[in-house]
């Protein structure tokens, strides 16, 4: 068990992301809040509920990685999964020192994606 | 040297005729040479002294106007003699034609030397208007300014010379006493010197001409040599004229001298010519030679002999040649060879020269047939080394195909991309429903009606990735880039009516604005009315949600400064941040979750193609006005053509 903060928000502006991410987490568990911008996101009051935040890095207005620095910058400690449609395995050595614990590419596969999310929850767990 | 002070100092050039001065006739007395008793003429004297100035000519031509006032001094027994020049060039003094001037003096006025005349007041320029040697008494009686120059002249035998049949100055010899009279040897002795006088002062000019060219005044020198040589011989020929008859002596020197004039004018333009050749012939890397097929003598230009790396004057052949030209190539100048030696025919070839350090040479000979004096067949060819030339095209074209490969390289990147981006989208959802379904099947129970849920979401992903294909098969099937000329709008109404339904059915109230004005422009019509389309369905899938207002979409087209057309449609929607327009165009971004984010990176590269520009900006009121902007001709297009 991981402990009562097991919640992973899904934030993407793809809808077909947000219709299947968390019905496929939910089948593992996880209890999943879906939300289509970092805006709506920030906006919701489970933002320091979240365990897991799986984070589109492409967005329209506020894009993944500006909502990530947002969240540094309130101090909300949330592990952060990227997901993104761009092979391009540039951005991930960025993304990973800025905090994210993974970044994940789409499509991914089940394994990559429960591996990633519980390192996230358990980053949370052990996290200071 | 107060004496020669007004004649020295040039002013007033149009002297006025003073008041008293007395007239013209009474100072001359030329009709008195004839009945004055005369001398034997001194034929032998005079050529010895013709012999001594043609050497000295030769020797020191800086000095030949003195030798010359020398010889006369000499020659007719005088006081004074000297030359005066008509000023040429605007140096000595200012004004040209205008003054005489006093180059050389011998005897008791040489220390004039430098003085001088106006051309129209002064007894040289007598002279010239009468065109005929005369005799002035005591001429400053009429020309006062020359009272200052003393001794005064009792006698003054003044002869003119000729350039080209132009006067150009005179020669003179003055008696300060009467302890002389100049008779008509003196006259004839003075015809014959003023005739060398001519042949100087023309030697002397093309001295003057020839210092302009660096180290050509060994040559001129060699030709003022060449040209005593010459005159030596005729001066000789001219002696034994001259016992015959003056008068045919003076006739043939004339012919002779006139013949050297000519001779020595062909020679300086041969030379000239020669020089300028040369410098053309280095300065275009083109040699240039003949060939007389008879008895195959060749002859080179020194331009060609430095093409071939060949020692100057090395007499050339067919089989020196051959041992320069490409191996490969030999076969070919055996074919020229045989074709010129048939018949007369001008002849173009191209070839290789390959040099001792294996370094190749291109070759560009064009020849042409002539005739030569005796009616045999001659080349006269002209051989440029095109190397340089060759090697920047060989290097222009390779350029142009690395820059075409990076452009395509580039243009697959950005492609690949975003083929990626939209396919891994679907894709994404694919496996994760794919595995959703399954756990909800091994559930315990089974939840059926979720998996049925996720695998119909399953179906619609893999349809979404198929039309994704699909439109991107239908985006590039115009592969080439076909330009054509064409009517923007009606390439625009065509779009406009492709689009209605899909319009009509998104509630979108469609104005369009078509500028009357526009030029026909060259573009390809499939993929200007990609992006065209490409615009229309942004505009209207930016005003899905807004539903406070009427839909608007206004498509205009506007010709533009510089003779370019632009096109341009304006939404009512959602509008677009500034700070994102750039992102909006690229490649990478997306902002529909269900739209082509490829269609806009792909039309701005479209654009780019047709060396335009799209952009996009936010309305004064809501929406955003996305726009491009293209020349409307296309020449250059196919280099950047895919």
């Amino acid at each position: 068990m991981m402990g009562e903060r097991s919640l992973v928000s899904v934030v993407d502006d793809d809808e077909s992301v947000r219709e299947s991410l968390p019905d496929l987490l939910r089948q593992f568990g996880f209890a999943v809040e879906a939300f289509s911008s970092a805006e709506a996101f920030l906006a919701s009051d489970i933002v320091s509920e979240t365990g897991c935040l799986l984070l589109d890095i492409a967005m329209p207005g506020m894009s993944g990685p500006d909502l990530q620095q947002e969240l540094t910058r309130r101090r909300q400690k949330i592990p952060i999964v990227f997901i993104t449609a761009h092979g391009d395995s540039t951005a991930r050595p960025r993304l990973l020192a800025r905090g994210a614990v993974a970044c994940l590419f789409k499509p991914f596969s089940e394994a990559d994606l429960l591996d990633a999310v519980g390192a996230a929850l358990l980053s949370r767990t052990l996290g200071p | 040297m107060t004496d020669s002070l007004e004649a020295r100092s040039y002013a007033p050039i149009e002297s006025s005729i003073p008041v008293g001065a007395v007239p013209l006739e009474t100072i001359m007395c030329t009709e008195e040479l004839h009945r004055r008793p005369s001398r034997p003429p001194g034929h032998e004297e005079e050529n010895r002294a013709l012999v001594k100035l043609v050497s000295a000519l030769a020797d020191s031509p800086s000095t030949i106007f003195q030798t010359l006032a020398e010889t006369i001094l000499h020659i007719t027994q005088c006081d004074s003699a000297g030359l005066s020049l008509l000023t040429t060039d605007g140096q000595t003094p200012d004004v040209c034609g205008k003054r005489f001037y006093w180059p050389a003096i011998a005897g008791m006025w040489n220390t004039h030397v430098g003085g001088g005349t106006p051309r129209n007041f002064g007894p040289c320029g007598d002279v010239l208007d009468q065109n005929r040697t005369l005799l002035f008494k005591h001429f400053e009686r009429r020309y006062p300014y020359l009272l200052p120059v003393v001794p005064a002249a009792e006698e003054c035998l003044l002869v003119p010379f000729y350039v080209a049949g132009k006067a150009v100055g005179t020669i003179w010899a003055i008696m300060h006493s009467d302890r002389h009279k100049f008779d008509v040897e003196d006259d004839r002795v003075m015809g014959s010197l003023g005739k060398f006088a001519s042949s100087a002062y023309q030697a002397l000019a093309s001295i003057d001409e020839l210092r302009f060219q660096i180290g050509e005044r060994e040559k001129a020198e060699a030709a003022v040599h060449k040209l005593a040589d010459g005159l030596e011989v005729q001066v000789r020929v001219r002696t034994r004229e001259l016992e015959r008859s003056t008068a045919e002596l003076l006739a043939t020197n004339k012919e002779l001298e006139k013949e050297i004039a000519k001779r020595r004018r062909a020679e300086d333009r041969f030379r000239r010519s020669e020089a300028l050749l040369a410098e053309a012939q280095r300065l275009s890397a083109t040699g240039s030679f003949s060939w007389r097929v008879a008895t195959d003598e060749i002859t080179w230009s020194e331009q060609l002999y430095r093409i071939y790396e060949l020692e100057i004057g090395v007499q050339v052949t067919l089989e020196l040649i051959r041992t320069r030209v490409h191996p490969e190539d030999l076969s070919l100048l055996e074919k020229m060879v045989e074709q010129a030696r048939t018949g007369m025919t001008d002849f173009e070839w191209q070839y290789r020269l390959l040099m001792p350090d294996r370094s190749i040479k291109y070759m560009h000979t064009v020849a042409h047939a002539t005739r030569d004096l005796d009616g045999q067949l001659e080349y006269i060819a002209a051989v440029q080394d095109v190397t340089a030339r060759r090697m920047s095209e060989e290097a222009l074209a390779k350029s142009r195909s690395d820059l075409a490969k990076v452009a395509r390289v580039m243009s697959l990147g950005v492609l690949t991309a975003s083929i990626a981006h939209e396919v891994n989208q679907p894709l994404s959802g694919i496996i994760t429903n794919a595995g959703t379904c399954l756990r909800m099947l091994d559930a315990n129970p089974p939840n059926l009606e979720g998996a049925r849920e996720t695998a119909r979401r399953t179906i619609r992903d893999g349809n979404r990735a198929s039309d994704v294909i699909t439109r991107l098969r239908a985006l590039f099937s115009t592969e080439e880039f076909t330009l054509e000329l064409l009517d923007l709008n009606e390439a625009t109404r065509e779009v406009i009516a492709l689009s209605l339904s899909d319009l009509e059915r998104n509630r979108v109230v469609l104005q369009s604005k078509l500028a009357e004005d526009l030029p026909t422009i060259t573009a390809d019509r499939i993929q200007l009315q990609q992006v065209i389309l490409n615009l229309l369905r942004n505009a209207s899938d930016a005003m899905v949600d807004v539903d406070d207002r009427p839909r608007r979409l206004l498509i205009r087209t506007e010709r533009e400064d510089g003779d370019r057309v632009r096109v341009s449609v304006r939404d009512v929607g959602v509008g677009v941040d500034p700070q994102n327009v750039n992102k909006l165009l690229d490649a990478f971004y997306t902002t529909k979750s269900d739209g082509m984010g490829i269609g806009l990176s792909v039309s701005r590269s479209i654009i780019e193609r047709h060396h335009g520009r799209l952009w996009a900006e936010p309305n004064d009121g809501p929406g955003a006005t996305f726009s491009f902007s293209i020349p409307s001709s296309q020449e250059r297009v196919t280099d950047t053509a895919l």
